[in-house]
């Protein structure tokens, strides 16, 4: 007998392909999720609670829904909606036990395909083609696509099995603690039968004797009227049921605290979400999918930086979605996605944007992220445009964020400008990676500025009028005795005065230039810790934050604008208009 | 007791049980005991019982009532034919398999590429053995290869298997000495591969009939089995009769005897219960005129001459001419006496025509035939030509002389004016009569291979000669098989002067 090996399949179920159709605000979105967690960000209404909505309703564990005009886009219901992904299953969620046989495809990285009698696939991938349509009577049809194209019902009993853990960002929302149907508790207890019983309890229970006399009078009372009219008589009070009243509804989970029993629901909501992922946990004999809408919820810092690990440990699948910077550092082996205004998903690769994470979370969490290629160019930046906006960028939702380096900053504006993330950068000419720079020029326009030639500091430096450059050198407080120091080794003299420097510089301003930017010893042969020093030369002088900002007072102080406005005004207007302001002729 | 220990076999744990069952052993009675104890404790998975026989399914089915959400019965084609559709692109082939297989004869087609399907493809067979956990073989050695590969393919992904097989029932297998071998190769891999091996050996059939004849049958299949002779010259048991009697007939395949030597047989043919089996199709139709057309011709689920009309039919829509040759073929194949010379040029030759010579008496009532293909050279008019010439042949004394055996293949071509396409109505006619399973008559002939997995109170087996029974592996797979189907009496007629190798009569 030939022995075949059975196929790997991965006991964890997982989204492979998401196609949203017409639900809510999103018309059309196709993504490739990752398999482990998936941090959506992107500014507000967006869609990325929408994402996480849509993945919630396909996986829905009842048939309890109902549907509301809102839930399809733009209203219009005669269109329909439809939510489709094309998933791996473990084979134990039941999806082959249905009544009817349902068929694996196979995934070919992009796409379900019929598998074909030709080529060896090992190892196989198979996956399984489901949705939910709404339909214009505002119906859900939980449906099974099928490879010869017919289509079957997709049973509660299977979407139940692959189980969703969801946490809603409504803050109000503690179902998973709640025996409601299908939720986290319900499916952990499963203690089906436990309604009717606790029914016939409740029925048993004699509330017309807890009645007070003068309600025992007026039922009495009642029931003489009722004899009368020849109603049914003989009236008394019992547990009746009904729809829309669901007794399992009613029971929660409770705690002690202080030696009181009280519902869960009554501690705050970080503590509310993290019970309700525990009760999920617990369940996870199989490893349901997670939507976590705003992870940071009711969380400070440490607990989310917790959960996001927690959830990075966990095999599931998950889906978060966060605004917190503390979430997005911790999420480092998590996959980032950028859902975009257009509601499209990009990929933010974390070989790409790894460093850019952990140095700066916030970057990926703004409105527009500038990439500034270093700590001069952050703080010059930052002052330039508060000066052009009149105020606090930070009310626009505007970043600027350190990008390590010329390079580093080219390799995160690569993928962030492939993301769908509003994103500028402020970098130097090195003339290295000119192709890779011309791209994302193409990419983002003149939200990326690189100077024609040099940096900044040689940029606004040689339009001081040499008159001033004894100014320009003097620090905040006026003094300029540390730089006038370095620019006298640079010389090699003893005598610091600048009138000493300017006589023994032949270019002045070149020395200045060379200082700032930390030009090298041109004695190769020169002492290690001479060249050493060299190096440092421009930390004294603006490569700091602080000098970063002192360089962009410089530029108004020293009427340096005018010369450099040509380059400059084509990215501040950038920066406005990416933030829905008009453009400006010039910078007060 | 082998009862007891293939009863414990099936329950057992082991992954693959093969139980050798000969007919009339208790299969089905052990199979369907198992079922229900299986049915209990399978859990969210089904027990699949895979027959090869729509028949088979219903005594399972019948066996099995109630667990209907638990056990699912089908045949193989159906399992095969559900996969096949479910991939039917990968196939290249339309969404409805079953009607192109029907269409195509292409049942070993879709079962190769299904089973190539599986083999590259280990996942879907593993959803079906997630579906499947137990599967129940029903006559295994009716599988050919590729159906054989394909529940092997279940089996290597999970599925347990419990196979019933009597590899002495192996009559269905290809003609060819390489592909016996292949299937005694099969059988013999299968043997060897098994956790557990068991033999059913009480032949339980016969407990109500006659239990004498059926001891002899179960040693006469061990006999043919090792490849010994019957032994028919000492004390035969009670219920087995030994007729010698020449066949006299000068063409192959017909059938007569000395008027001495006939009386014996036609006088048991007049018993009120009676099934006459023989080898060969064309032997069918020669003893029915032996007979005196007494008994009926059991015509089974196959109807291979339909199935020559209806292609031809359709290969040749609009030409009257040519479907009145494929009349001509059909009526040979269903009836005897409908031939060139009387009928047949004649047909050809209006329907070429136009129907336009004048004449009368009987060119006049063939043209009356051909006038329907000339009218609508179609399947309708194929099929009222049919019924013109059914209708003659029962009312009119120049058509007297058409006998009509395979009354229920013609009456089915005759239903194909029912339908918009010839294909389609073959299709409907093939389901209707597997979902209706026309009951067999007290009375019949019938070939061998069309009385397997029948069973009869009184079976009569002629002619036993070289030539139907030769000394090869599938000669004595077919004489046991018809013995086998004998619970009271079983008269075998066997020529003196030319005996089957596999009988000893001197």
């Amino acid at each position: 007998m030939p022995e075949q090996t059975p196929p790997t399949t991965d006991n964890i179920p997982c989204i492979r392909r998401l196609t949203i159709q017409r639900f809510r605000g999103i018309k059309k979105l196709t993504w490739w999720p990752s398999a482990g967690v998936n941090v959506l960000l992107g500014g507000g209404d967006v869609g990325k609670t929408t994402i996480l909505e849509a993945i919630a309703l396909l996986l829905n564990p009842t048939n309890a829904s109902t549907l509301s005009d809102s839930d399809y886009w733009q209203r219009e219901y005669e269109e329909g909606f439809m939510i489709g992904a094309v998933m791996s299953l473990p084979l134990s969620c039941g999806i082959a036990q249905q009544r009817k046989t349902v068929w694996p495809w196979e995934w070919d990285g992009k796409l379900p395909k019929v598998p074909d009698l030709e080529g060896e696939t090992e190892p196989e991938n198979p996956v399984f083609c489901v949705r939910v349509c709404g339909t214009p009577d505002f119906e859900l049809s939980y449906e099974i696509c099928q490879p010869d194209e017919s289509i079957d019902h997709f049973p509660v009993s299977v979407r139940r099995n692959i189980g969703i853990v969801r946490l809603s960002g409504d803050d109000r929302n503690d179902r998973d603690l709640r025996l409601i149907q299908g939720s986290a508790l319900e499916r952990l207890l499963s203690d089906k039968t436990l309604r009717s019983r606790l029914g016939r309890k409740l029925a048993e229970s004699d509330v017309e004797g807890e009645l007070k006399d003068e309600a025992k009078t007026a039922l009495v009372e009642l029931d003489g009227r009722f004899s009368k009219r020849a109603l049914p008589a003989q009236l008394g009070l019992g547990l009746v049921g009904g729809p829309g009243f669901s007794l399992n509804a009613l029971i929660g989970l409770t705690a002690e605290k202080n030696g009181t029993s009280l519902p869960l629901a009554s501690w705050g909501a970080g503590t509310r979400r993290l019970a309700a992922l525990e009760v999920a946990a617990a369940h996870q004999a199989e490893h349901p999918i997670m939507v976590v809408d705003e992870i940071e919820r009711g969380l400070e810092s440490y607990r989310q930086r917790v959960l996001m690990e927690e959830l990075i440990a966990n095999p599931s699948q998950v889906f978060v979605t966060t605004h917190s910077a503390p979430a997005v550092s911790a999420a480092d082996a998590a996959s980032l996605w950028y859902v975009d205004a257009g509601g499209s998903v990009g990929s933010l690769p974390a070989d790409k944007i790894g460093a850019q994470q952990r140095r700066d979370p916030e970057t990926f969490l703004s409105r527009v992220a500038i990439i500034a290629e270093g700590k001069t160019e952050v703080g010059f930046v930052r002052k330039l445009i508060n000066r052009a906006l009149g105020e606090d960028m930070r009310r626009h939702g505007i970043w600027v964020s350190d990008g390590g380096s010329n390079t580093e900053a080219l390799t995160v504006l690569q993928s962030l400008s492939e993301s769908g993330l509003k994103v500028g950068a402020f970098v130097d000419r090195e003339e290295t990676n000119n192709a890779g720079w011309t791209a994302v020029k193409e990419k983002l326009g003149d939200l990326l500025m690189r100077w024609q030639a040099g940096c900044l500091e040689s940029n606004l430096i040689q339009h001081v009028p040499v008159d001033r450059l004894e100014d320009f050198i003097c620090d905040l407080e006026g003094d300029s005795g540390e730089r006038r120091r370095i620019l006298a080794d640079r010389l090699g003299i003893e005598d610091k005065s600048f009138a000493a420097i300017k006589d023994s510089a032949s270019n002045l301003r070149q020395l200045i230039i060379e200082a700032a930017t930390s030009a090298s010893h041109p004695d190769l042969a020169a002492p290690a810790e001479t060249k050493k020093a060299w190096k440092k030369h421009g930390q004294r002088y603006f490569k700091t934050l602080a000098g970063g900002e002192e360089l962009a007072d410089k530029l108004f102080d020293f009427d340096l604008w005018p010369h450099v406005a040509g380059e400059l005004l084509p990215f501040v207007n950038a920066v406005r208009n990416a933030v829905g302001l008009p453009s400006i002729t010039t910078v007060q | 007791m082998s009862d007891a220990s293939v009863a414990e076999a099936l329950r057992s744990d082991a992954r693959l049980v093969v139980v050798e069952a000969p007919g009339g052993c208790g299969k089905t009675f052990q199979g369907a005991s198992f079922a229900r104890d299986a049915a209990a404790t399978i859990g969210d998975g089904r027990l699949l019982i895979l027959a090869h026989t729509n028949a088979a399914c219903d005594v399972f089915a019948a066996r099995t009532r109630g667990l209907s959400r638990r056990v699912e019965i089908r045949t193989i084609h159906g399992l095969i034919t559900e996969i096949a559709g479910a991939y039917h692109k990968a196939f290249g082939l339309p969404l409805d398999v079953g009607a192109w297989a029907r269409r195509e004869d292409g049942y070993d087609q879709l079962a190769a590429r299904t089973a190539t399907l599986l083999a590259h493809h280990p996942m879907i067979a593993a959803c079906l053995a997630r579906r499947y956990p137990l599967i129940i073989c029903d006559e295994h050695q009716d599988a050919s290869a590729d159906q054989h590969a394909i529940i092997m393919s279940l089996h290597a992904t999970g599925a347990k298997l419990r196979i019933f097989a009597d590899p002495m029932q192996q009559i269905f297998s290809g003609n060819s000495q390489a592909e016996v071998r292949a299937a005694e190769q099969q059988w013999t891999n299968l043997v060897n591969a098994a956790c557990r091996y068991e033999e059913l050996d009480q032949p339980h059939r016969w407990t109500n009939g006659q239990p004498a004849l059926g001891a002899w049958i179960l040693a006469a299949r061990a006999t043919l089995k090792s490849g010994g002779q019957l032994d028919l010259t000492g004390d035969l048991p009670t219920g087995l009769t030994v007729h010698l009697a020449d066949n006299t007939a000068r063409r192959g395949a017909g059938f007569s005897a000395s008027a001495e030597q006939r009386k014996p047989i036609q006088d048991r043919a007049r018993a009120p219960s009676i099934l006459v089996l023989t080898g060969r199709n064309d032997t069918v139709t020669a003893l029915r005129t032996f007979f005196w057309r007494s008994l009926p011709v059991w015509e089974g689920h196959v109807r291979d001459g339909l199935e020559a009309l209806v292609t031809h039919t359709k290969n040749n829509g609009g030409n009257a001419e040519a479907l009145a040759a494929g009349i001509l073929k059909f009526m040979g194949a269903v009836a005897t006496g409908f031939s060139p010379t009387a009928f047949g040029n004649r047909l050809i030759e209006e329907a070429r025509n136009g129907c336009v010579a004048t004449c009368r008496g009987k060119p006049q009532l063939v043209q009356s035939i051909a006038r329907h293909l000339v009218e609508s050279p179609d399947h309708r008019g194929v099929a009222r030509a049919l019924e013109r010439v059914r209708d003659l042949a029962f009312n009119d004394s120049s058509f007297s002389d058409v006998k009509i055996h395979h009354t229920r293949e013609l009456a089915e071509a005759i239903q194909l004016s029912r339908y918009e396409c010839p294909e389609e109505g073959f299709s409907e006619l093939a389901r209707r009569r597997s979902h209706a399973r026309p009951a067999l008559p007290a009375r019949a002939i019938s070939t061998i291979h069309k009385a397997k997995g029948l069973e009869f109170d009184n079976v009569m087996l002629l002619p036993c000669d070289r030539g139907n029974f030769g000394d090869t592996r599938k000669a004595r797979a077919k004489l046991y098989v018809a013995l086998s189907r004998a619970t009271h009496s079983l008269m075998l007629v066997v020529s003196p002067s030319n005996p089957s190798p596999l009988l000893k009569i001197s």
